[in-house]
């Protein structure tokens, strides 16, 4: 168990600035999520921390310790690598005992621990296989036991579960969950573009964009309270929908009114799918059309073409009634989110409901 | 029955090339092939086990009066096992040398960062250009440079340059295609370049170190030329092609001996081969799966 602290991170490649200045504190013990599109620096990221790219500016501690120029090897960190990178020609047992004995770690200690985390990780019965005799699963199980037997202070994860199919991503995610439990809250760093497998690991996000971080925060936290349009559309599935206030005024004669102070600031509003309903009476609303519906057993999408040309997504309870091509009138109904010119959340503006 | 034959959509052709014939027809056609090609090899071990007088007789393939002397020949007076010895020391030398050297260039050309990699991948693909003839001489040179001008030694190390630059390229072009989280996930374990090198790069290049020992075993055992000039001045330094080459004298060329040598000659070879062959069937099904 260790913090680790970026403190004004910066890398360059060439001419090219990858990551342009980043703070991140993460805590002992804590399972920290960094996401972002592809190209956002968040590999290059994990992988200054682990110790395989140098740092152009800015300094990395590693339970308190400047660890810029100490080797990867000796950071006390391990990482599980989205390919596996298992060695082919090598058996289970000892690709994961193969740093240990490297380093003259005593045959029987280095047994001892690969045993250990093989129980953990139900992959006794396959330490005598070779890497191309394993499933998709087996193997990234292998990559985690690997990192497991170097008994880590900060596990560093690279995209994990890119390689592994829908199903299995969905159980081997909820087994690193678990794994973050069974090894007493070791400090995990994991890395993603896929903001479902951000929200459902994290104690923390860092949302990353073009080289910055946008937000910190627990997941819930960002999703109630994006800090702007980047992260709004970013957390969440289906993504949020965007609205010009501009395009909302005025329609069908109904308006929508804002009050607060930083209401004459708004330029976009954003609900989410499960804050679009079909409109009650007296409702401020507007008319949408229905051009598809994915029925997905717990709950339908609805996806509507406004009348200004907006595409919309409403989640609603399972069996819709509605049909392909018929007019609904939709109203906001749950948490609006409002945005400035830039792109950044405002808190103190309300809908007016007593329209 | 006109009838018959018309209503059917099978031609006689089909109907009579069946897949079981056509598959005959490759074998047999094949065979035929094979058997050109295997003619002078299979002429020249029946050669060494007839006496010289029947050897251009046209008594077949078969020996009428077979016999051991030419092999005798070969050992007593020809002084064949010395030359075997020679050459087993040459070529088992000279693949060492030649692989080690060939794989470490072609890590480094293949994976590491080098200023002016592209300038030496050029030197090198340059050199094969220059027939061996043009060379000799500027080798010999160097060798007796060295002090090495009339050893073995020195034959051994002229060897290993033949085919070194092909290996390189062989080993740099099959290390830049291995994923580089292989060697990150060794230096995160903590292991060093060279433990990185010997445990994990070098067994994954295995059909490419296959390759490479076959190719450098034929070419340094059945090299000609340079142990020819070498071991000019020292008959007992002669590798086994030089030793065949000296049945021919000025007026008379004692061919049962010389096939009788040459067959001793290919023995080695064929068993390398044979020993061989499953890593390289193991090594092309590997490439196949990726």
């Amino acid at each position: 168990m260790a913090t680790v602290t970026l403190t004004n991170i910066k890398k360059k490649f060439g001419p090219v600035e990858v990551v342009k200045g980043v703070n991140i504190d993460i805590g002992k013990g804590e399972f920290c999520v960094f996401v972002g599109p592809s190209g956002c620096g968040k590999s290059t990221l994990l992988r200054m921390i682990a110790g395989l790219e140098e740092v152009t500016e800015g300094d990395i501690k590693i339970g308190g310790e400047r660890v810029n120029d100490v080797d990867a090897s000796k950071r006390g960190s391990a990482m599980v690598f989205q390919t596996y990178a298992l060695y082919p020609h090598m058996s289970v047992e000892r690709n994961m005992g193969f740093g240990l004995l490297m380093n003259g770690v005593p045959k029987m200690e280095v047994k001892a621990k690969v045993d250990r985390a093989a129980k953990i990780l139900q992959i006794e019965n396959l330490l005598n296989r070779k890497p191309k005799q394993l499933s998709g699963g087996q193997r990234q199980r292998v990559a985690i036991g690997r990192a497991i037997v170097r008994e880590p202070d900060v596990f560093l994860f690279d995209e994990p579960l890119s390689n592994l199919d829908a199903e299995l991503r969905v159980t081997t995610r909820l087994e690193i969950a678990k794994l973050h439990q069974a090894l007493s809250g070791s400090t995990m760093i994991y890395v993603t573009h896929d903001q479902v497998e951000a929200m459902t690991l994290a104690d923390r996000i860092v949302v990353l964009r073009d080289g910055l971080v946008e937000q910190t925060g627990t997941p819930m936290d960002l999703y109630e309270n994006p800090q702007n349009i980047f992260v709004a559309g970013f957390i969440g599935s289906p993504r949020m929908n965007f609205i010009n206030v501009s395009d909302l005024i005025d329609v069908g004669g109904q308006s929508l009114k804002m009050i607060g102070p930083d209401a004459e600031q708004v330029v976009t509003v954003g609900v989410r799918s499960d804050a679009l309903a079909p409109a009650r009476a007296n409702q401020p609303s507007f008319l949408a059309k229905v051009t598809v519906i994915e029925r997905l057993g717990d709950a339908d999408y609805v996806y509507f073409l406004t009348d200004w040309g907006k595409e919309l997504v409403a989640r609603f309870a399972p069996g819709v009634t509605a049909e392909i091509g018929a007019t609904i009138d939709l109203a906001f109904v749950g948490k609006v989110h409002f945005f400035n010119v830039n792109g950044n959340a405002l808190s103190n503006v309300q809908l007016d409901e007593k329209n | 029955m006109p009838d018959l034959v018309t209503s059917s959509n099978f031609t006689m052709w089909d109907l009579f090339f069946t897949q079981k014939r056509k598959r005959l027809i490759t074998s047999i056609l094949l065979a035929a092939f094979c058997a050109v090609w295997v003619y002078p090899l299979i002429w020249m071990v029946s050669g060494s086990f007839k006496p010289n007088s029947e050897l251009f007789q046209g008594t077949g393939l078969i020996p009428d009066s077979p016999t051991f002397s030419n092999y005798g020949r070969a050992c007593a007076e020809a002084n064949m096992q010395r030359y075997f010895v020679n050459t087993l020391f040459v070529t088992i030398g000279s693949v060492v040398i030649t692989t080690f050297s060939s794989a470490l260039l072609g890590y480094v050309l293949g994976r590491r960062p080098l200023p002016g990699k592209i300038a030496i991948f050029g030197l090198m693909v340059f050199t094969l250009f220059i027939p061996q003839g043009y060379t000799i001489i500027p080798i010999i040179q160097l060798l007796t440079m060295f002090g090495l001008g009339q050893s073995l030694w020195g034959l051994m190390i002229a060897t290993c340059g033949g085919s070194i630059v092909v290996f390189t390229l062989l080993f740099a072009g099959y290390f830049t295609q291995v994923p580089k989280e292989l060697e990150e996930a060794s230096r995160m374990d903590g292991v060093g370049p060279f433990k990185t090198f010997w445990y994990v790069m070098l067994p994954l290049a295995r059909p490419v170190v296959v390759t490479v020992v076959v190719l450098q075993s034929l070419q340094a055992w059945n090299d000609f030329l340079l142990p020819l000039v070498v071991t000019l001045a020292n008959p007992k330094m002669r590798t086994l092609s030089v030793g065949i080459y000296s049945f021919k004298g000025e007026h008379y060329i004692d061919w049962g001996g010389m096939t009788a040598a040459s067959t001793i000659a290919i023995v080695p070879i064929i068993i390398l081969f044979l020993i061989l062959q499953r890593f390289f069937i193991d090594g092309l099904a590997g490439a196949v799966k990726g």
